[in-house]
């Protein structure tokens, strides 16, 4: 194998992880454009993280078209260095700086994308538990894959174990590990995804909280006070006492999304559920009959294509 | 899914003569190595044989059993099984006298509790070891690495333990046995057992399962025999059913024949271990305390490229959504 950092050749620093940096690279032997995330070990008391280990093994179990791939990875002095796909941009990317390539069909196309990979994850007991844009990347060809599974783990569908809540970016975490559930599934990635959908078509984030105590109220706010009937056993979740909320009344879809066609938000309201046993998989998702209404998603060639960056990297891989 | 498995592809053998193979290739690469000035008579008494590590190895996976036994807090089963699977698998490819027993034991059980979830801190996990526990974190530390890498990094593994509970319920279901609950004490006997043995490097996961599920019953004058022909094997026709019966019959066997080995014995050959073993990774020679200085210097990365890109990090650019933790 060719395990070794002298085959490759490093072109540059691209972005900064939680435990280490990330690089540009191309791997001698075949050419092919990589990402270099090393990981610092030396200064950690643990050894190497469980996040990383959490990471190598859900990407060496996920062979999918729109998950990250995993090629090999390596030992550098006392850091481990992963080899992944190069991915020139990412979502956030998109949503932040070139926001109007993000058309209707192309949305649709890029929810598609991210919803079969999600239900591939789910397919193989996977759960990510911290999609938002930044972590979906998009390479040379318009594809998006979905990155960073530090915080992803295998799960058994009997739900027997408890799991941290302290998951999943503020914006795009479930209601749930909103109020402390140690019991959960994956569910919580549909309500992100359903977040990510209502962004990409509003071009706004779609429940931005500024601390979790105002997350929370955003959410309830828009979707009304949770009854037994739309969110069963709710009382039940173990920060649910800690803080009351005025009770108020769901705001109105259409004031929720502005200019978004009934499709969509059916889509949407669907995956914005209180209800873990109703809200839809991405299974379900994906034979919504939003993608098969006009406009259609955009096919592949119809997709932007990020430039090939020789500007300073503004690349959001894994960070 | 173990049929997809590396665990499969790589880690499972045809047979026992494939796996000696392997351990005395790399016991002979190891005195080729380090044993040119000891003439080949002498060799066998400086050096150790295979027969020997062999020894030493099931001695430190009864160790091993232990250690995980007397773990505080409790370990899941999962965690004892996944680091016996990689003690076996370091040492197919490594000889004892390279890397002593006693260190990768430690190692292999710290990953393991990683990657199975079971999550300790490194000093909650070094208090189970007696003795030196800074230097026992330090020597865990610096093995993870390359415990990995003789992994081949493949990590994940699958254990017999769900394939049993998969049986309970099937015998649940399909099988008239009364109350097989009661065969769970014989089937952790015999799990336990198992692990001693190279059955994990030479059977799949469910054929060991089975295995303790049909021990577990015999041993309580049950006979699931018609089960296993007329209900899991029905459709499966007659080759495949003669290739289980043959598995689950060497595997019992290989149980049967567990035993320990003589501590007299053993206290020779870690005698000798002390002697011949390489001291570039005796964590108390000198040259192995250099080694780890270096690899620490060896920590940047080469640029083979022109900078293009400025090494600060305000290039990068920030997310700007809160982060998870």
């Amino acid at each position: 194998m060719d395990r070794d950092i002298n085959n490759y050749s490093v072109a540059g620093r691209i972005g900064e992880g939680a435990h280490g940096l990330v690089f540009k690279a191309r791997h001698l032997p075949t050419g092919r454009e990589v990402a270099l995330k090393k990981i610092l070990i030396k200064n950690l008391d643990d050894g190497i993280p469980v996040s990383v280990m959490r990471e190598i093994k859900a990407l060496q179990l996920l062979k999918c078209k729109y998950v990250v791939k995993l090629y090999d990875m390596f030992p550098r002095g006392s850091s481990l260095v992963l080899v992944l796909e190069y991915m020139c941009s990412s979502l956030w990317e998109v949503l932040h700086q070139r926001p109007a390539e993000l058309t209707a069909p192309r949305a649709k196309a890029y929810a598609g994308m991210l919803l079969k990979g999600t239900r591939y994850m789910h397919a193989h007991y996977v759960m990510h538990r911290d999609l938002k844009p930044a972590n979906l990347l998009i390479n040379y060809a318009g594809i998006l894959k979905i990155a960073d599974l530090g915080l992803a783990r295998l799960y058994w569908p009997d739900g027997g174990r408890p799991y941290s809540h302290q998951v999943a970016t503020r914006w795009y975490r479930a209601p749930e590990l909103l109020y402390g559930a140690r019991y959960y599934n994956e569910k919580v990635d549909m309500w992100a995804v359903g977040c990510i959908i209502a962004e990409m078509l509003t071009k706004q984030p779609l429940f931005p909280g500024e601390s979790d105590i105002e997350q929370l109220a955003i959410v309830l706010r828009h979707l009304g006070t949770p009854t037994e009937e739309t969110w069963p056993n709710h009382c039940e979740l173990p920060d649910y006492h800690k803080i009351t909320f005025p009770p108020s009344e769901a705001t109105p879809w259409s004031e929720l999304l502005p200019g978004v066609d009934t499709d969509a938000v059916n889509l949407i309201k669907s995956l914005i559920m209180y209800n873990t046993d109703k809200r839809i998989s991405a299974k379900e998702a994906l034979k919504h009959q939003w993608f098969t209404m006009r406009p259609l998603p955009a096919v592949l060639e119809d997709m932007p294509k990020p430039a090939n960056t020789n500007k300073p990297a503004i690349i959001n891989l894994p960070v | 899914m173990f049929a997809t498995s590396t665990q499969r592809k790589c880690w499972t053998f045809g047979d026992e003569s494939a796996l000696s193979t392997l351990r005395e290739k790399h016991n002979l690469n190891f005195i080729s190595h380090h044993g040119a000035q000891v003439d080949d008579y002498q060799r066998y008494n400086y050096f150790l044989s295979p027969e020997e590590e062999r020894l030493l190895l099931r001695q430190y996976e009864l160790h091993l059993k232990d250690f995980c036994k007397r773990f505080s807090p409790p370990m899941p089963k999962c965690v004892i099984g996944t680091a016996f699977h990689y003690f076996k698998r370091f040492y197919l490819y490594n000889s004892t006298m390279d890397y002593h027993p006693k260190e990768i034991l430690a190692t292999c059980v710290y990953l393991s509790c990683k990657v199975e979830e079971f999550n300790v801190s490194i000093g909650q996990f070094v208090a189970n070891i007696k003795g030196d526990r800074e230097k026992a974190s330090d020597i865990i530390l610096n093995n993870e690495l390359l415990l990995m890498q003789q992994l081949n990094y493949n990590l994940t593994i699958h254990n017999p333990f769900r394939p049993v509970e998969g049986f309970l319920i099937d015998i649940k279901t399909r099988c008239s046995l009364a109350n097989p609950e009661r065969l769970r004490t014989g089937i952790d006997e015999f799990l336990e057992k198992v692990f001693l043995t190279d059955a994990c490097l030479l059977y799949a996961p469910s054929q060991i399962a089975l295995a303790a599920v049909l021990h577990a019953a015999s041993k309580e004058q049950e006979n699931l025999d018609s089960y296993v022909t007329d209900t899991l094997f029905h459709d499966a026709g007659p080759d495949k059913l003669a290739i289980l019966i043959e598995a689950v019959r060497k595997i019992r066997s290989l149980v049967k024949l567990v035993e320990s080995p003589a501590r007299e014995r053993v206290r020779a050959v870690e005698k000798k271990l002390d002697k011949c073993r390489n001291q570039e990774n005796n964590p108390d020679s000198e040259i192995y305390k250099k080694r780890v200085r270096e690899a620490l210097d060896e920590d940047d990365m080469p640029r083979t490229e022109p900078m293009r890109m400025s090494l600060d990090t305000s290039g990068v650019s920030q997310v700007l959504s809160p982060s998870a933790s």
